[in-house]
């Protein structure tokens, strides 16, 4: 991969080489330069190697742990190991089945923002370039910045039931944040408005890598306009599209969270409850570490599963560009 | 003949082009435009759905700064975006030059647990972390916001892919000139990835300044940071628009005068960012 090195990584094995033809053990070098010799990559990623494995992997593993305790999260107050206790009473739950189900729903509204109207906008506005372009880009992408916060104060300040501009507009006096119906669809379209600009914009530079001779030689074939988009364009675009559908699957409960804490926190009647708020709720509301920690451990296997879905699946389209 | 037809089809698609982005433009501007527009009305006129606040007034900024301590919160939430994004710069560039520079043992794995954060959630590893930190010392502090996210494997795997193609004759130049990897690595390296730099620098400023989830955890009995000062306004003061939405605006101000002065740079960091 790399070859003008700071350190000629086929020195070990030359020095192995030397060592079973017998060489005089002086060549060999001291152990103490061995180390200096081979040390440098090691040191270099020494912050970057701790920081994981305090923040991410050693935490992780204490999931698993602590998954089979119940414990209140106090530090004076002991842990009773419980076995697989945790999973029992959260599996026995009619709130986990619902809260998986909402976030299905989270993340089946996304995919319109982040795929289908990005893919169709970027198809259509392929032909306007230039500063024209800048522009739009400029304006689309602005709402990726707001703070997810500040979107959630403008949008309750939009939905309001009674001075809110879209009720007013609209000739309607729905509370849609306080609505059981509505609350759910309202915050899927205020995640769907920060995002959709951002993901239009990598449609657009997916599109932007496509070798057009292959559009081109299609066209000399006699294929139409639509032809083309269907068999050419598409399947050539499909690893951006795969990578868009894994970050809605794995970001939407993350991206809905803020929204949600500010706006319904979890309600009405639940009904904005999605498993990532479900875990928040259990860990720091009802101070049930256990079984908090259970469900972040089945949140974590099915993350590794859907994930490892979607790359295979991306795999085997993007196969196509060879 | 064919060659008009086309040309006005293709005028036509350009012109179907702009109808689409202008409107999607306007989707998702309006919100924005109505958070400054609302924020800049005249008290009474809060509820006006008038396109243009006229006459303009600061009465809710005054107001917005007569309730909170907005100032003292923007300039904690700063030192958490400057000081996180920082050292996210420096521990990525570090391992990352690891990765470009050398070849070594178990390199491989050491590059796929940087990948493989992607793969564990937030949610599974919350709950020791909030233990951790309040072992440490660090729940309420700003300290405990920034540390546990100096680590990003977003930098990491960005700057990597940056280095590999840093062209290789400068770093055996620079060996030949018997310096260090160390001095190499300042001398050499950083002046020619400056732009990257910057680039990664801002998106992850960005980022750490508009985070919820974590200072959210970390400062629960405080309003440290602009992101829960809005929040708990957003409860206690629920209907007083007008300074509700100036402090939102505050809030986004400084990332959207970053990105009025550097928006290319900006969107294409993101977007780079997102074709990994």
């Amino acid at each position: 991969m790399v070859s003008g090195t700071f350190v000629e990584v086929a020195a070990p094995a030359r020095n192995r080489e030397a060592g079973t033809a017998g060489t005089a053990p002086a060549s060999r070098e001291s152990g103490w330069s061995r180390i200096r010799r081979l040390a440098p990559p090691y040191l270099y990623l020494v912050p970057a190697v701790v920081l994981l494995v305090v923040w991410t992997y050693q935490p992780l593993a204490q999931t698993f742990v602590l998954s089979t305790y119940s414990w209140n999260l106090v530090p004076s107050t002991p842990m009773v190991d419980v076995g697989l206790g945790n999973y029992e009473r959260l599996l026995g739950t009619p709130e986990l089945g619902r809260a998986v189900w909402r976030t299905v729903v989270v993340i089946l509204g996304m995919l319109p923002f982040t795929v289908v109207i990005p893919v169709a906008v970027a198809l259509l506005t392929r032909r306007v370039r230039g500063r024209a372009q800048g522009v739009y880009r400029a304006l689309v992408f602005a709402p990726m910045l707001v703070a997810p916060v500040a979107g959630a104060a403008v949008w309750q300040w939009l939905l309001d039931p009674s001075a809110g501009a879209v009720n007013r507009v609209l000739g309607t006096d729905v509370n849609w944040l306080n609505t059981a119906s509505t609350a759910q669809w309202s915050i899927i379209v205020i995640t769907g408005w920060h995002v959709v600009g951002f993901a239009v914009l990598v449609v657009t530079a997916g599109l932007a890598g496509i070798n057009p001779d292959y559009a081109a030689a299609a066209q000399v074939d006699g294929a139409s306009r639509s032809q083309v988009t269907r068999w050419v364009t598409l399947p050539l675009l499909s690893p951006t599209l795969a990578f868009l559908a894994l970050m809605t699957v794995l970001l939407s409960a993350q991206w809905t969270f803020p929204l949600i804490d500010t706006l319904t926190q979890g309600g009405p009647v639940s009904s904005t409850t999605n498993l990532y708020y479900l875990l928040w709720e259990y860990g720091f509301r009802s101070h049930d570490a256990g079984l908090a920690a259970a469900a972040g451990v089945l949140f974590f296997l099915g993350f590794i599963v859907v994930a490892a879905l979607l790359t295979r699946l991306a795999a085997r389209l993007s196969h196509h560009d060879d | 003949m064919t060659t008009e037809v086309v040309g006005e089809s293709s005028r036509a698609r350009r012109l179907g082009g702009h109808v689409v982005l202008g409107l999607l433009s306007l989707v998702c501007v309006f919100p924005i435009y109505w958070l400054y527009a609302t924020s800049l009305r005249a008290p009474q006129d809060v509820s006006s759905l008038s396109v243009l606040p006229w006459p303009l007034s600061t009465a809710s900024y005054t107001e917005a700064f007569a309730k909170n301590d907005v100032l003292g919160m923007l300039v904690n939430t700063g030192v958490v975006a400057v000081f996180s994004a920082l050292g996210q710069l420096l521990v990525a560039l570090l391992a990352a030059y690891a990765f470009a520079a050398w070849r070594f043992p178990f390199q491989r794995l050491l590059y796929l647990m940087f990948v493989g954060t992607w793969l564990v959630p937030f949610q599974a590893t919350m709950l020791p972390n909030y233990v951790l930190l309040s072992r440490l010392g660090l729940l309420e502090t700003l300290a405990g916001v920034i540390v546990p996210t100096l680590c990003s494997a977003l930098g990491v795997l960005l700057l990597r892919e940056h280095l590999n193609s840093f062209p290789k004759e400068l770093l055996d130049a620079a060996r030949m000139d018997g310096r260090t990897s160390w001095s190499a690595l300042w001398t050499v390296v950083v002046p020619t990835l400056r732009p990257a730099l910057a680039a990664l620098g801002i998106l992850l400023a960005i980022s750490a300044w508009n985070e919820y989830f974590w200072p959210a955890m970390v400062l629960q009995r405080s309003n440290a940071v602009v992101q829960l000062g809005l929040r708990s306004f957003m409860g206690t003061e629920g209907n007083d628009w007008g300074p509700l939405m100036a402090t939102a605006g505050l809030a986004c101000l400084p990332v959207f005068a970053l990105y009025l002065v550097l928006q290319r740079h900006i969107v294409n960091a993101f977007v780079r960012s997102g074709l990994k």
